[in-house]
């Protein structure tokens, strides 16, 4: 796989490069936008859903720009930074879905209500209730179909920042075509589809155990053990609309804020702003102090 | 535009085994990518979009959400899940006429009980009677329950002990009602005696027969479906619950061959009169034994029950402090 391709634009005759991990392009000079349809090599799927941006660039800017100016703990030179460079990116993941075979263990908790007898602050022997819980063993299976996990496939953008923006609304999945993606940056899958996969059955397994602690019975529940089996395990490649944000602030520090380009939801992991913080915990400290003088002089 | 997809029938699911219907992009049961016509490139490719129309740059455009043309404003096809509005695809036939369904209303009138009023069934007054053909889904699926519940049985100090089980269950013919003029409860209460293999085409339009339409799309014809099929699964796992009080059931299921029909089902609805008050009954087109509506209650009675009560407590109160 070469590194940079070359074609002509068609359109003007202007030699145009594209980078390996991109699969769109646009002529520098008459701004003809191209797509790239490389032949299929191992560790390089084709896309076969993609989900388009409903979100316009001027509203993930101004959603962007509204949530950092709510962070009131961040550094004020990223507060007050300006916002402008935006890009959207159809980043690369895979749609995981499979069928869940589970069996379980937990201890259940059933409430009783118990009666004893005690002394009051007169001394007087009294009867008084109390809620007690019986813990029993349960063990059992739960099977149900696991779909609609999202993972990254893309080395720029971790899972974790995807999640971030998740959930996407895959009722609006379209067959993949190159038309979808004209006009915009979309990049190629640069993580091996094995370690995707390890990813997907992770958030998989996460799901299924929070599903089987919302299935049990009784009023309390602890030391829940789920061993779970994924069959039928499809994954496939969907291009996913965010928006990349890079915001420079102070000393020529940046950040990149990630907005969902179908929901307009931010995310991003902000510095912190340590001398915000301190004063906060000694105006709170000053304050707790002052409460508690006057409540000891009243 | 792309050519409109092939009515052939497609391969059911390769997971769950359902039925997929053209346009779907994924099992709407267990989410498997439907089959796709590989046409991979065997050299690198680079495509230009242009305008069938007039040949200028096509770009994906937020707005209108695809490709679109910047200078003619033309917007291009995708290839995206359809969800078209649900049609009947069969309909059963009347099997009683309007004669039998005001009789079989009359007899329903005699069985509601000592608290309607004596003369109900004589009195009543049959007014306006409209036949109509009602729609709903019936579906067939072979389902994993998983479940999971508090009951009596193994208690010891508190009266609760947890239990969980799985069990397969064949659900064959389940209805689910989708008619707008008709309530659950009356779709549901006449629903029993339909046959279903009597399934034939359309009936043709009459004056005064109602032929009710789905108005809801596919997503949410399935979504109603999934909701009766968890419904459907809970009453059955009531069974398996060992003791006779339970609490907190939950159930989870794993559908296969989850199939449904769309079906147009008959019914007569009658209004009738008793004492100038208005009133709804209605009957199963097929089997007129089958009626479900509203009727007035006999004050009279239930006072004379209450009076007789009182009377009886009151002998009771006498003969104790005696």
């Amino acid at each position: 796989m070469s590194a940079i391709s070359e074609f002509s634009c068609e359109s003007c005759g202007s030699l145009v490069q594209v980078e390996a991990h991109l699969r769109t392009a646009a002529c520098p000079y008459c701004a003809s936008p191209a797509v790239i349809e490389r032949p299929l090599e191992a560790g390089r799927p084709a896309p076969l859903f993609v989900l388009g941006f409903v979100v316009p660039h001027e509203r993930a800017l101004a959603e962007a720009r509204r949530w950092i100016r709510r962070r009131w703990f961040v550094p004020e030179a990223l507060r007050k930074a300006k916002v402008e460079s935006i890009r959207g990116i159809y980043v690369p993941s895979y749609l995981f879905s499979a069928a869940a075979d589970a069996s379980y263990t937990a201890q259940i908790g059933e409430n009783y209500t118990e009666t004893y007898t005690t002394t009051n602050s007169k001394g007087q022997t009294v009867t008084r209730t109390r809620t007690r819980t019986e813990w029993r063993s349960l063990s059992g299976r739960y099977a149900a179909y696991v779909s609609d996990i999202v993972v990254t496939a893309s080395r720029g953008i971790s899972n974790h920042e995807l999640e971030g923006v998740e959930p996407f609304d895959l009722r609006a999945l379209h067959r993949y075509t190159p038309r979808l993606l004209s006009g915009w940056i979309a990049e190629e899958a640069s993580l091996p589809a094995e370690q995707c996969r390890e990813l997907a059955v992770s958030e998989s397994m996460t799901e299924i155990q929070r599903r089987v602690a919302a299935h049990l019975p009784g009023d309390k529940q602890r030391n829940l053990q789920v061993q779970a089996h994924l069959n039928d395990i499809e994954q496939e490649l969907l291009l996913v609309p965010v928006y990349v944000l890079p915001v420079r602030y102070g000393d020529d520090e940046v950040v990149r804020i990630l907005v969902n380009g179908q929901t307009a939801k931010v995310h991003s992991k902000l510095p912190r702003s340590w001398t915000k913080i301190t004063v906060i915990i000694i105006l709170v400290v000053i304050l707790a102090a002052i409460g508690g003088y006057l409540a000891t002089r009243s | 535009m792309q050519p409109a997809a092939s009515p052939a029938a497609l391969d059911p699911c390769n997971r769950c085994s359902s039925p997929v219907e053209h346009g779907d992009l994924r099992c709407a049961v267990c989410g498997l990518t439907t089959p796709v016509v590989e046409s991979r490139t065997s050299a690198e490719k680079i495509e230009f979009l242009r305008c069938d129309g007039c040949g200028a740059a096509v770009s994906y455009d937020v707005k209108a959400q695809a490709p679109k043309c910047s200078f003619c404003d033309s917007v291009m096809h995708v290839e995206s899940p359809e969800d078209p509005a649900e049609e009947a695809g069969a309909y059963l036939p009347f099997q009683i006429d309007s004669q039998a369904a005001t009789e079989g209303m009359r007899a329903w009138l005699g069985t509601l009980g000592f608290f309607r009023p004596k003369d109900l069934q004589t009195s009543a007054t049959v007014g306006e009677l409209k036949p109509l053909w009602w729609v709903g889904w019936v579906f067939d699926a072979e389902v994993l329950v998983s479940w999971a519940a508090d009951s009596e049985v193994g208690s010891r100090r508190s009266r609760w002990a947890p239990h969980a089980g799985q069990q397969h269950v064949h659900f064959q013919r389940i209805l689910v009602p989708a008619s707008r003029g008709l309530s659950l409860d009356e779709c549901t209460a006449i629903s029993g005696g339909y046959q279903l293999a009597t399934q034939g085409p359309p009936p043709q339009p009459q004056p005064g027969t109602l032929i009710e339409r789905f108005d809801v799309q596919r997503s949410a014809a399935r979504k109603a479906i999934a909701d009766t099929l968890t419904r459907a699964a809970t009453a059955q796992a009531k069974d398996w619950v060992p003791g006779s009080r339970m609490r907190k059931l939950k159930v989870a299921v794993l559908p296969k061959r989850l199939s449904s029909d769309r079906l147009g089902f008959p019914a007569y609805v009658l209004a009738y009169r008793y004492h100038g008050k208005l009133y709804r009954a209605v009957v199963n087109g097929q089997d007129a034994s089958l009626v479900v509506g509203n009727a007035p209650y006999s004050i009279g009675r239930i006072a004379a029950v209450i009076g007789l009560i009182a009377a009886i407590i009151a002998i009771i109160l006498l003969l104790s402090t005696r």
